[in-house]
């Protein structure tokens, strides 16, 4: 997904607000694998997400929350 | 001399004239009646000595086929029998496979039924263990959690991105 001004949206979902640390730590992890000036960040908060995080950047998805692990968790049990 | 009497001459004259006429007149029918009676009688019990003979033999052929139809009664009531049994046997065959058969579908209705209990059972637990982890994790998270889980997961997350990143590359 691009933005107005050709930047990628880069969407990141969280179960809580970010906090300026978290968010530090999400850019500098996102600057390994592109450059964070030609991303722009859309927040959302989903709580049952219950912890951890998503992030949506073009057409990587990269889904760390514990919802999804559990999810993982359940569907090997079964 | 000897002087004979008329009278008595004339006597035995008489009486063979009776004697005669007896013989004549009454023996010969006497004897001819008799004869012919006789003759009666045998034909009579020659007669009846025959059918003396054929009812004996009637006798015999009627005691000959109550014989064979007592044995031919036997054999009809023996083949019966032998059917009965025959016929019982496989009622009870059929019945105790229709038994088994009924056993067979009651089992294993049975048991796809503990199967699918054990199955929904399962579920269940699963569900409520997994929902009760997500409460437990839900009530526990804090900011200093989230930042390690932050930093730690997606340090891994990146980390397999680098690598495949890498591999295409390499490919390419």
């Amino acid at each position: 997904m691009v933005s107005n001004n050709n930047k990628e949206i880069v969407k990141i979902i969280t179960p809580l607000p970010m906090t300026l640390s978290q968010k530090k730590i999400v850019k500098n992890k996102l600057s390994r694998i592109g450059s964070i000036d030609q991303m722009v960040f859309q927040e959302e908060v989903d709580p049952s997400l219950i912890g951890g995080i998503i992030i949506i950047y073009g057409e990587i998805l990269i889904d760390c929350s514990l919802r999804t692990q559990l999810d993982k968790m359940k569907e090997g049990m079964i | 001399m000897i002087s004979i009497d008329r009278s008595i001459i004339f006597q035995i004259i008489n009486f063979l004239i009776l004697v005669a006429l007896l013989f004549r007149f009454l023996f010969k029918p006497v004897v001819q009646a008799l004869d012919k009676r006789s003759n009666h009688i045998r034909e009579e019990m020659e007669k009846i000595e025959k059918e003396k003979k054929a009812a004996e033999e009637l006798r015999l052929k009627y005691e000959e086929e109550s014989k064979n139809i007592h044995i031919k009664y036997q054999e009809m009531q023996e083949y019966a029998n032998q059917e009965a049994v025959k016929i019982k046997s496989k009622i009870i065959n059929e019945a105790y496979q229709e038994s088994e058969k009924i056993k067979q579908t009651a089992e294993e209705k049975a048991r796809i039924e503990i199967d699918k209990l054990y199955s929904d059972l399962k579920l269940d637990i699963i569900d409520i263990s997994t929902e009760m982890a997500a409460k437990l994790l839900h009530e526990r998270i804090d900011i200093s959690k989230q930042d390690q889980l932050i930093e730690q997961l997606l340090e891994e997350a990146i980390n397999k991105i680098e690598i495949k990143t890498d591999v295409q590359h390499g490919k390419q």
